[in-house]
Order: structure tokens, then sequence, then C-alpha cells
């Protein structure tokens, strides 16, 4: 850790408790994010990464609980904040939420309340976090709207969600997230729900909150093209455990465990032709109750050993990159 | 961890967590509506009352020791006692006896007006439903008509048309309760009409008949089962404010509505509340254990009620 | 939107119109017609066949169904609604003098059920799981289980018999002139109607409020660092009263036909103990009026709450 690092995640577990089952969602998973930069989160779906980004801001469901690990915020004035041990709804928490950090989901027109203005949910916040006037408050959210990219926000800002486009919902969404400055944004799936036309559109917004807002970005995503386009660096999950993690470079060229490998094959690539071969990772995720011994991806993995039996531990390949597998030198090797 | 206070939920928590690091919670292969209903405290608790009230019922004859016509003019008006459980009426009529017996017509006026308009309404609704065209177009209108009229209004027309009896009540019932049922049907019929599967079977040459009954409708037996508890709860309370009213189920065979139909008098309300007290609490009970158990199933049901 | 209010009326005026054949029918189908009750039997025994004939074709007795029908029709669109058997009065005139009655009962049971229902189902809602969550929800059940003439027998008894505290029925007493000095007579019966409304209202209030709280936009909210109340209320009531609204909306035509218990129990003079007393004396004019009447009026008033709705909530007209 050097003072660069905004957020730190050490061996956070996290469990729900769904259908009077234990479901261990997440186990031990640590990792850090970069002040200014954007750590991309992949995996496939019911990985554990958006109940990972939960925890985080404590907005778990009420059948989940942070059971272990730590999560430290480290903030430039007040110094580092034990997020894990504060109460979910307590004062110093909602202060956390909003002014220091925000989130925005995956689709704004479930996340936006429908029968509020968008002005109305923007200044809400505003007026709320930063104590200001009903004047002030709406001044600042044409603003914002306006710095997202929204055309005529003096009239928008009286409108519906469901009078906004798809694109423009997400970045109203992104303007509510903006509003009190926050330092940490957690952006869960935010293109998923777009069409890939405005995808793009949305990449450079948040390029430009990165470069020009001095940003920190947590992106989860299962789409691999996104992390491409957008991440700094890379963490890679599969079933609730952080397989790899490095910077972008180190992930996309040079994955050393199997199923990053698995999961950078099997995606078709624009452009290359039907003579591309895809190859789809065989087996199934197994059943989360149901958990094979050791490495999870061990059943699927065409490196395994019986020495997969025993669960990884942490290798070093440089200073950045990190894999969890016993056999990544075999992998490094087959290139 | 945090510091936060161990919360109720926390604990529960805790205890699922244990059990499951010990595997106890692998092995549930029961069927996860059922497991959902009984850990459902109340529906069990409704599950037990309905049963109980219906066995006594059922084993009236066996239970009591007065028959409930045996008319003793000279035990009138007497307050519980070990001999007489619930006192005696106006002509010396054992109440606990009458109670019992009661329970017979009535359960068995409302559980059959449910399960004949059930029979009817689902039938002639899943087919209806599932081919649409004039047959369904027609049955809709009617069921519209019938359902514009408050059910009170319609149930007394017919009363005081057709005369009383218990036979014509529950013939009255069935025709004013179908029609509830078969929109409930249509609609699930509908919505499952367009599923693929149904394509798929329709695309191998199945019959309609055998598509309707076969397959579609064991899908919807959830709705109909939830359904028929809680209208038979329904017919229930409008025998016994029927029979309360003197225009139910005629005064020789008791019911609990027309034993109460002698608390109308003021020093009987006053005086004796034996006499109505017991019957009025039985309905109120077995009404309550179906509305439970409805629930219970209701919850059951359910796919996303993640207990 | 005005397309909407025409089909919905091309709905409703077929309906009213099978509605009054049918009671029509019914009328048609009693033994005896006008003339013998004007006459009565004995007396008819002795005037001869032809004058009887004569009466009844004066009075346009002996044309075709359809013209008497529509002859009826026309003369309840005036407000000719027949005569009572028992009592020879005008049956319009009995409608309206106990239509107020009813009215009230109604209106006060409705506003009483949804208030106290909405109220206590948010509470349950916000406090799931609770013992007062458990609690409430046991006592809705109640409400909904409970034989609403038993109820009211158990209410006479303890509030009027034993405490004296309220009156045991009347809906008034000579001399009151304002509706202040009449409350206590409402109150038992309110309560009392509003029993099982009440019950069904907590528990949907309930449901929606929880519904409305596992939505994506509570998750924003919170996002914000919004405190709990107002996440609650401005976000999630918000949201959740919109359904509760319209249920109670349509249960207002319900209440319609349903005080009939409540009337006799209480002795309250509305249209329900009317019905009632016909249906006893098989007064069949004064039933086959009331009938059409309450059925008539559930159906304009459903009307209007559909238009309501779709005033409130622009989807609907889509359909």
């Amino acid at each position: 850790m050097n003072n660069q690092t905004l957020l730190t995640v050490n061996n956070l577990s996290v469990y729900i408790y769904a259908n009077q089952r234990c479901n261990k969602a997440v186990q031990n998973v640590s990792f850090e994010v970069q002040k200014g930069k954007i750590l991309g989160m992949i995996g496939e779906s019911g990985c554990g990464k958006s109940i990972t980004a939960s925890a985080i801001i404590q907005l778990l469901p009420e059948l989940a609980r942070i059971e272990s690990g730590e999560i430290i915020f480290h903030d430039s004035e007040e110094g580092d904040i034990r997020i894990d041990s504060l109460d979910k709804n307590s004062k110093e928490m909602r202060k956390i939420r909003g002014e220091k950090i925000a989130m925005i989901f995956q689709d704004p027109m479930t996340a936006l309340n429908p029968v509020y203005t968008v002005g109305f949910q923007i200044m809400e916040s505003l007026r709320y976090h930063r104590k200001l006037s009903k004047k002030q408050a709406k001044q600042r959210s044409i603003e914002l709207l306006r710095e997202m990219g929204i055309p005529s926000p003096e009239r928008r800002i009286n409108e519906f969600p469901h009078q906004y486009s798809g694109g423009m919902r997400q970045r109203a969404m992104i303007a509510l997230a903006m509003a009190c400055n926050p330092k940490f944004l957690i952006a869960d799936e935010p293109t998923t729900a777009i069409d890939v036309t405005i995808q793009a559109q949305i990449f450079e917004l948040m390029f430009k909150l990165k470069n020009q807002y001095d940003m920190t970005i947590l992106l989860i995503t299962h789409d691999m093209g996104v992390i491409a386009e957008l991440a700094d660096d890379v963490v890679v999950m599969y079933m609730g455990n952080i397989v790899e993690k490095g910077s972008v470079e180190e992930i996309l060229m040079n994955a050393v465990h199997p199923y990053t490998r698995a999961l950078l094959k099997c995606i078709p690539i624009l452009g290359k032709g039907k003579t591309q071969e895809l190859e789809p990772i065989k087996g199934t995720t197994p059943d989360p109750y149901d958990r094979p011994q050791g490495c999870q991806f061990y059943p699927r993995c065409e490196y395994g050993t019986d020495k997969c039996l025993e669960f990884p531990e942490t290798c070093y390949i440089s200073n950045t990159h990190a894999v969890k597998c016993w056999h990544h030198m075999k992998v490094l090797e087959n290139g | 961890m945090n510091n936060s206070k161990i919360s109720k939920l926390d604990k529960k928590m805790d205890k699922i967590k244990e059990k499951e690091e010990k595997g106890l919670l692998k092995e549930k292969k029961v069927n996860r509506t059922l497991r959902k209903f009984f850990n459902n405290k109340l529906a069990v608790i409704g599950l037990f009352i309905l049963l109980t009230i219906t066995f006594a019922s059922i084993f009236a004859p066996i239970i009591c020791r007065y028959s409930p016509g045996k008319i003793n003019l000279t035990e009138a008006l007497e307050p519980p006692s070990r001999d007489h459980i619930f006192g005696t009426d106006k002509l010396g009529r054992d109440v606990f006896s009458r109670v019992l017996y009661g329970g017979r017509i009535s359960i068995l006026v409302g559980f059959g007006s449910g399960i004949g308009s059930a029979l009817i309404g689902v039938s002639i609704g899943s087919y209806a439903g599932y081919k649409g065209g004039l047959l369904d177009k027609i049955f809709l209108r009617i069921s519209e008509v019938l359902i514009a009229f408050p059910q009170i209004v319609l149930v007394l027309l017919l009363v005081t048309i057709l005369g009383q009896s218990l036979w014509n009540l529950l013939f009255i019932f069935i025709l004013t309760g179908w029609a509830s049922m078969y929109r409930m049907a249509r609609a699930r019929m509908l919505s499952l009409r367009e599923e693929e599967y149904i394509q798929a079977l329709k695309a191998f040459g199945v019959s309609d008949f055998v598509i309707c009954y076969k397959h579609m409708l064991p899908n919807a037996i959830g709705p109909v089962v939830i359904n028929i508890t809680l209208s038979t709860a329904m017919f229930i309370l409008e025998e016994t404010s029927l029979s309360f009213l003197g225009l139910g189920v005629p005064l020789n065979l008791p019911t609990w509505g027309n034993i109460l139909y002698a608390a109308q008098n003021l020093s009987i309300l006053r005086n004796n509340w034996w006499i109505w007290l017991p019957p009025g609490i039985m309905i109120s009970l077995f009404v309550l254990g179906l509305n439970f158990v409805g629930d219970g199933l209701r919850d059951s049901f359910d796919p996303s009620y993640q207990g | 939107m005005y397309a909407y209010i025409i089909r919905r009326i091309l709905i409703l005026i077929p309906m009213l119109l099978v509605i009054t054949f049918l009671i029509y029918l019914g009328i048609e189908l009693m033994p005896g017609d006008a003339v013998s009750f004007m006459i009565g039997p004995e007396s008819a025994a002795n005037i001869p066949i032809e004058r009887l004939d004569e009466l009844r074709e004066s009075l346009g007795l002996n044309d075709p169904f359809i013209i008497r029908y529509f002859r009826w029709l026309g003369g309840i669109l005036k407000g000719n609604f027949g005569y009572s058997l028992s009592s020879g009065v005008p049956i319009s005139q009995i409608v309206f003098s106990r239509l107020p009655a009813t009215i009230e009962l109604a209106i006060s049971a409705l506003l009483f059920s949804t208030f106290l229902g909405s109220i206590l189902g948010i509470i349950g809602a916000l406090k799931k799981g609770s013992i007062l969550d458990n609690v409430l929800t046991v006592a809705g059940m109640i409400g909904l289980s409970l034989p609403q003439f038993f109820f009211g027998l158990v209410a006479i008894v303890i509030f009027s018999l034993n405490l004296g505290w309220l009156p045991a029925g009347g809906r008034t007493m000579p001399g009151y002139e304002i509706f202040l000095d009449r409350l206590p007579h409402l109150i038992l019966p309110t309560i009392v109607l509003g029993s099982s409304l009440t019950g069904g209202v907590m528990r949907y209030a309930r449901n929606s409020m929880l519904e409305s709280l596992n939505k994506d936009f509570i998750k924003t909210a919170r996002s914000k660092g919004l405190p709990e109340w107002r996440v609650n209320f401005i976000h999630g009531f918000r949201v959740a009263m919109t359904p509760v609204v319209v249920l109670v909306g349509f249960r207002l035509p319900m209440l319609v036909g349903g005080t009939v218990v409540i009337e006799e129990i209480f002795q309250w003079p509305g249209m329900g103990r009317e019905f009632l007393s016909a249906v006893r004396g098989q007064d069949l004019p004064l039933i086959m009026m009331i009938a059409l009447f309450t059925v008539s009026a559930v159906l304009i008033a459903s009307f209007l709450i559909d238009i309501l709705t779709a005033l409130i909530d622009p989807r609907v007209r889509l359909e």
C-alpha cells in the first residue's frame, strides 16, 4: 500500500442467507484501488462482484452480511476509515455515501424513482449533504446535467425519468452520483442495459470523469471489451474468489490463470471473421451450496491436478500481477 | 468483525452458518413449497385449527352425549355445566352438540361451494381461456354480469325466487361463485398460453384438449388451491350471515349461523352468552384458520419469497 | 383520453341494458300483474273478465313484451320505480329516503378503514418481522375472519349493554340536529363494517410497501446517503400508496351491497335494511328495484373510478 491507494480491501468475506441456507458468496477477497485510476472487476454472473461492490458502500441486501475482513477507505482529510466497522445506517456511513463514495447501477430506468422529477432527485442529495438552498441546488443541478452532456438541462430538470432516453438516463444517474463531488465511484455494470452505440458515449463520459475530475472508479462488468476500453487495472473473479489481478496490459496480454485465459479465448473479436476459433469453457459453474473442494475452477480446468484440491495461495508474478493457481507457470509456458 | 450490536437477524444467520458448515442443510430434497409452508408458524396453526374443528364435527355423534335436536324444556336456558358443556338454549337443547353438528352443515356448505365453483369455474376458464373465440366471449360477458351484482344482493334475490333449503343454497352459492374462479383461471391460461413449451406441444400435434388439461392446468394449480381456501372462507361467512338473518339454511337443520339466530333477541344477547358466543367463536376460528392456511399457501407458491 | 372514456361508455351501456332486461324478465315472471295488484284477488273474482280485460288493454298491459319493457325502462329513467307490494308506497320514495343513510355509513366505513389500514400496514412493513408486525398481521387476519354480524353483536354487548358508552342502534334520536350529535350512533357500525376492509387494506398496504422498498430506486436513495426516514417515506411510501388508492377506489362499489347485515343489527335505516325486509315480506317489486338500483350504482361507480384511475396513471389509457 502506498499513499496513492484510495481503497484497500483485505480478506473480505460476505455470506448470503437466503431460503434458510448459507451461501458463501465472497471469500477472502483482497485488492486495492489506486487513486485516479479505473479498476475493472470482471467475472461471470454470480461470481460475487456485485456483492463485493455493495459491501464496500454497505448497501448489502438484508439477508447478507460481512462475515470477516476489512474495507479501508483512505480519505485525504480524515485519514483511514474502517467501513466494515461502521453501522449500515449510521450517520458516519451515510455521510460517506454520496459525499465520498457514490454508486451507479445497471438499469437507470428502475434505479431512478419514477414519480419524482430528475431535478428533484439530484437536488435532494445537494440539499441534504451540502445544505444548499432550493435555488442554489437547482442551479447546481442544471450545471451537473450540462457537464454530463445532457442538452437543454433547464428543461430536462423538470422532466421525469421515463421521459429521458436510455443513454440520457444513465448520464442523469451519473450526474446524481456526482452531485456532492465524491472521490470514488462504483459503477455496477453501467453499460449492460444500454445500446452498444450509446455505450461509447458513456465510456467517453467515464474518461472525462477520470481525467477532468480525478475520479477513482471501480468498474464492474462481465464484458472483456469494456475492460479493454476503460480499465487501468483488472481483478478477475470466479465463484467468490479473486483468481487473478494485475494491470490491464498484464491481464490481456499475459494472463496466467486458466480461467482468465479461457475467458479471453471464448470471446469473439469483432472483425476477425467467422474462421476465428471460439472455445467455450467446458462444464458449468458449480452449485454455490455444493462447492468443489479447493480451487473452485478445478473441475473445469485443463491444467488441474490433485494438488488443486488444496486451495491455491497467492503468487506474485510481478509487483502488480498476482494469481491464485498452482500451475500458473505451465500456463505461462503455454504462451 | 464490526462493533455493531448483535441483532436477532445476526443470531439467526450464525445458526444457519453453523448448520451449513456441518453439512446438515444439503440433504433437503423435500419439496421447497412444502418446506416453506411448514416453516410458516401461522399456516401450521391454521391447519391445526381446521383439522381439529373438522374432525370434531365429523365425529360429533361419538363425542356428543345429547342429540342436537332433543328438546327438554325443563332444562332450558341453563348456563354451562359439567352436564352441558356449552349450556342449553331456549328449548333445552344441548348447545355443545348443536355447535358440533352445526359445523357439519356450515363446513359442508362452505367447502362444497368452494370446490363446486372451482370445478366449474376452472374447467370452463381453462378451456375457454386457452381456445378463445366465441365460447370464451360468451362466458366472459356472462361472468361480467354476474360479478356486477353485489354478492349478497344476488344471493338474496335468488333465495327469494328459489326458496330456502340446504341444496338451494349450495346451488345459489356455486352459481354466484363460479364467475371469479373462471376469471382467475382464464387469466392464468391466457398468460401460460404464450409460453414456448405450449407452442412446442402444438407443433408436435398434441390435441388442444390434452394440452389444456394435462400440461397447462397443473401449472395453474397453485392459485386455484389458494382460491378454494379463501373462497371457502367467504362462503362460510356468507352462509352464516344468511342463516343468522333467517334466510339461509332452514331452522330445523342447525348451522353455526342459525344457532346465532336466537341472539337477535336482546334478552338472550344480554343474559345467555353461552348460546351465541361459542358458535360465533367457532366461525371466527375456522375462517381464521382458512385465512392462515390460504396466506401460507400463497407465500409457499410464490417463487420470490425467500423464507 | 376521450377515446378511453367512449370505450368505457360503450361497455357500460349494454351492461346496464342487459341488467335491466334481466330484472324486467324477473318482474314479468312473477305471478300477477298491475291489475291484479290494484284490485286484489277477491274483488277480481267478482268483476266480469271482459271488464278486467278492458282495464288491461287501457293500461297497455296486452302490448308485446318489448314495448312494455321499453315503457318500463322509460318510467325508470323518469324516476317511476313502481310501488311496494306490502306498503303501497312508491318505491322511488323508499329508495331515495333510505339512500343517504347507507351512503353515510358506507363512506365513513371506507374512510375509516383506508386510513387505519394504510397506517397499520405501513408500520407493519417498516417493522417487518418484529413482534409488532406479527401482532398487526394476526389482528388484520382476525378482522378479515370475524363474521360482521358476530362482531356487531359482541360490540353491542360490550360497548352498549355493559359499558353504556355508545348507543345500541338507530341512526339518530329525536332532537339531534347537527352531525356531531349523531356521531356516537355512527361509531360502532362504522368500525364493525370497516373491520374486514381494514384487514384487507392493511395487508395490501403492507405488501405494496414491502414491494416498493425492494425496488432499485430505494437502493439509489440509500446510496445518496439519505436518512432512513426519508428513504422510507419520501421514496418508498409515495410509490407504495398508488396501488392502495386504486384498491380502495374499487372497494367502494362493493360496500353498496355489503351494508345489509350491519344495518340490520344496528337498526340503521338504510337501503340494506329495506332490502332485507322486502325479502322477508316477499315484496317482489321492491326487491327487484333495489337490486336494480344497487347493481346500476355499482356499475356506474366502477365506471367513474376507471376514469379516475386513467387520469392518475397514464399507462391505463392504452388498454
